[in-house]
């Protein structure tokens, strides 16, 4: 019979004026999959770092095997036996893959030296029972997203948690490697362990959970077995009934994208109507930074009013095409044009996309200050760039306290919509997408991948959208192609189905008659 | 709000510090009522204090103070004010001894432009290592700092000792090279104004300009910097760089015309790095950087009156400073930590 393994009652945590959570509960089984939904800054990572040890509740207290527990730390937590996997890598560059799964663990009887050779028969052994192979030689920065993913699962499995909690797992996995991740995740399961696993992905959710808690605004608004509920059933609880909340859910942007003042029709019209050439890249060869080539020979034509879509796993020249697309990376050599100003959503908004330290009209700042609409002579005009993000504010509805909040003051889903709504705002030519809707939930992304087909279908503009996410590559491209070891190679429109792209994403050859 | 929270990290630094000072003193055997009496006499207890002691003290510290600002909002990490203020130092003592038959209005200026400019031949040299060669500025601009205070050591036992060559110091620089007295009767002098309008043209310069957002961009996030595309981080990081040295390089030379009227060895007792204590209180912004120069002025005017009236050695002083740095940066940190 199922018996409680951990449970959370009432928990309350706020971070400065912000309630993260609000008496939330959740209650574990062992031998279960328990799946927890919830829009952004609903509270789910909150709360998977309260079981994590590594942050305390404000009020409510956690049960471990049937008695209370105050978990003061992550070592607590790990020897409670609750093992966390963040939705944020924590791996150290520096270190070898083998150093790294040694972080942390020290073995009784030897305090003072580290036995890389145990842990490395260790970690192989358990390897081989997962499948979670791994290059232990190899140095992190070396590594793919979906090798570090597996990492660090095998990482925290090393350490043999009856409880193995999850944050967003499968948000850089390729479909055959979320598979693989789910089919260990039920194994281990059977083994009597619980599996606390978070995604943004509803179907995945239902496809691996026995039970699912819900939550919204802090609150713990369901929890049910698997059988019990759907995805309307399940999108209800996240959002609310659009009718009783004071928040009505976003819909996927009906609100057109004229920029300032400009309506989108007379841009449209404006642009030369018909395809005509925005970009154009031709054998195009970068290095990476460990010597080698991130691209190679990579030719693309992107058209005005089209949406191409890049699949591929992570790692395999994604960030290179995305700097080159863009104009922010040499090139060895090859033949490039790319207009002038070109969009850009990088993909680790947190470090890239925005200054953490700087308040809504600085960020807007940091992409329009060349802008000569926006300075006069040495001097940025602070007031029409403050109207500006203001107007990006109210338009992609970022939640913020104001525009002159703080970047690092805002939700995930919320610096994402601000990064969004300042490239499209300035109705770029040409719009690069790095992993636009990673860490969103489905309001936002459905939102983001709305505004991507607008500005390309309704202004003209190119969009280039590189993703690891497959089903977002079908929902939004016009057309799509493969990237694989640096190389790019279109999908034929009479192959561009799910299971084909999924095998050329992972290498294999693709028939073409 | 968040300039609110920075005041309260400030505020609260300071009044750690004053209890860790207090007990201090008391532990020493002083009595912290009197030497703190002895000290605000000496400081800001009389107008004589402020003008002739407090002020005259804290220019050279708000002028390597908005240096140092300076360069950390653009996240550069320039330990090397002090080096920097001898290299002006010397530079404008060697202008004002031997051109010293120009007239004033030609000579001040050109001493006090040939500071600027060694201030900023000397932030040169770890400036081009980190743009060009991509080494850490820290450990170059400390190592720099023994070099210029060195420097200045050869210069007064050397080519430009006094015609006499008893002291290791120059000559006193003409009349006509002399900054002037604001207010008659004290030793305030107008480089409290050039300090107060070096302190404006970063506070706007920082605010309002496009060349400031790009500083403080690459302060703030270089990674965001570098990918918004538009942001020539090596540029900018060297023109703050070079501008950074160039304040630090004005203050040793409005010392040496408004002050001293001499180099000496030993000129500058440490102000390059109290002036990262008067940055970091201030929270690197310009116009705070003023105040806490003052204040820390009145703290090293007030450690010679304390000196004399409660036996409290001078060099207490310099602990207290640097125990303000620790405050500021625990309470920055805890500030971060528990949002706000």
């Amino acid at each position: 019979m199922t018996e409680v393994l951990a449970r959370l009652d009432g928990i309350t945590r706020h971070f400065g004026h912000v309630k993260a959570l609000d008496s939330a509960n959740l209650e574990i089984h062992s031998g279960e999959i328990h799946g927890i939904l919830g829009e952004n800054g609903a509270g789910k990572t909150t709360l998977l770092s309260i079981l994590g040890g590594i942050i305390h509740p404000d009020v409510g207290f956690l049960e471990v095997g049937g008695s209370r527990v105050r978990l003061q730390s992550a070592r607590a937590a790990w020897k409670m036996g609750i093992g966390l996997v963040h939705q944020h890598f924590t791996l150290v560059p520096g270190l070898s893959v083998l150093e790294n799964l040694a972080l942390g663990r020290r073995h009784t009887g030897h305090r003072w030296t580290l036995h890389l050779k145990e842990i490395r028969k260790e970690a192989s052994q358990l390897g081989k029972l997962t499948g979670l192979t791994v290059p232990f030689e190899a140095s992190i920065e070396e590594l793919g997203v979906g090798d570090r993913q597996r990492i660090e699962i095998l990482k925290a499995l090393l350490r043999n948690p009856q409880l193995l909690v999850l944050d967003e797992p499968t948000a850089a996995l390729a479909p055959a490697e979320i598979d693989q991740l789910f089919r260990l995740l039920r194994t281990l399961a059977e083994e009597g362990r619980a599996v606390v696993l978070v995604a943004h992905k509803l179907d995945e959710i239902l496809s691996i959970a026995d039970r699912v808690t819900v939550l919204r605004q802090g609150r713990t608004v369901m929890t049910a077995v698997r059988a019990d509920v759907d995805t309307a059933i399940l999108t209800d609880a996240m959002v609310g009934s659009s009718s009783s909340e004071g928040e009505a859910p976003i819909t996927p942007a009906r609100n057109a994208l004229p920029a300032l003042g400009q309506s989108s029709d007379g841009l449209a019209q404006n642009r030369e109507s018909g395809n005509r050439s925005v970009a154009r890249l031709k054998g195009i060869d970068v290095y990476s930074p460990q010597g080698g080539l991130a691209l190679q020979d990579v030719g693309l034509e992107v058209m005005s009013g089209e949406v191409i879509g890049v699949a591929g796993v992570e790692g395999n020249g994604q960030r290179e095409l995305a700097l080159v697309l863009s104009g922010r990376q040499q090139v060895a050599s090859g033949k490039l044009e790319i207009p002038e100003h070109v969009g850009f959503i990088p993909q680790d908004r947190n470090r890239e996309g925005l200054a953490a330290d700087f308040d809504l009209t600085e960020n807007v700042a940091l992409a329009l200050h060349r802008d000569p609409q926006f300075r006069s002579g040495p001097l940025l005009r602070w007031k029409l760039i403050g109207l500006h993000a203001a107007e990006i504010r109210s338009r992609f509805k970022v939640k913020s306290s104001g525009v002159r909040a703080l970047a690092r003051e805002l939700s995930g889903g919320n610096q994402q919509r601000l990064v969004v709504g300042r490239e499209l705002s300035r109705l770029p030519e040409l719009l690069i997408a790095e992993n636009p809707t990673r860490g969103l939930d489905f309001t936002a992304t459905a939102f983001v991948r709305g505004e991507l087909k607008k500005l390309a279908h309704d202004t003209a503009a190119g969009v280039v959208l590189i993703s690891t996410d497959l089903d977002e590559i079908l929902e939004v491209a016009d057309r799509v192609f493969v990237i694989l070891r640096g190389k790019l190679t279109p999908v034929p429109s009479t192959h561009d189905s799910r299971e084909a792209i999924g095998a050329m994403m992972l290498g294999s050859r693709l028939e073409v008659h | 709000m968040r300039r609110f929270s920075q005041l309260a990290v400030a505020v609260l630094a300071l009044l750690a510090t004053g209890i860790i000072a207090a007990g201090s003193l008391w532990l020493g055997g002083y009595d912290p009522l009197v030497a703190g009496a002895a000290m605000f006499q000496g400081s800001f207890g009389s107008g004589t204090a402020i003008l002739s002691v407090t002020m005259v003290r804290a220019v050279p510290l708000i002028v390597t103070g908005l240096a140092v600002a300076l360069a950390f909002r653009a996240g550069v990490w320039n330990i090397g004010a002090e080096g920097q203020l001898y290299a002006g130092a010397i530079a404008a003592a060697w202008v004002g001894l031997s051109w010293g038959s120009a007239p004033g209005w030609f000579l001040t200026p050109a001493a006090l432009v040939a500071a600027l400019l060694a201030g900023a031949a000397w932030a040169a040299i770890p400036a081009f290592m980190k743009v060009r060669l991509g080494i850490g500025e820290v450990i170059p601009t400390i190592l720099m700092n023994f070099v210029g205070i060195y420097l200045a050591a050869f210069v007064v036992h050397g080519p430009l000792q006094e015609n006499r060559g008893v002291f290791p110091q120059t000559d006193p620089i003409s009349d006509a090279a002399r900054l002037s007295v604001l207010v008659e009767g004290t030793r305030l002098h107008a480089g409290f104004l050039i300090a107060l309008l070096v302190g404006v043209i970063l506070w706007a310069g920082l605010r309002w300009t496009h060349f400031g957002f790009q500083a403080r961009s690459v302060g703030a996030s270089p990674d965001a910097a570098r990918v918004s595309g538009m942001i020539e981080s090596k540029r900018v990081l060297l023109v703050v760089f070079l501008s950074s040295g160039a304040i630090a390089g004005l203050a040793g030379g409005i010392e040496i015309t408004g002050v001293t009227f001499a180099l000496y060895e030993g000129l500058s007792p440490g102000w390059g790095y109290t002036a990262i204590a008067v940055a970091l209180l201030a929270g690197l912004h310009p116009g705070w950087v003023v105040f806490t120069g003052l204040l820390f002025g009145g703290l090293e005017a007030g450690a010679g009156a304390m000196q004399r009236e409660a036996g409290v050695p001078a060099a207490w002083v310099s602990a207290v400073e640097a125990l303000v740095i620790l405050f500021v940066l625990a309470g920055d940190q805890i500030r971060r930590r528990f949002g706000a």
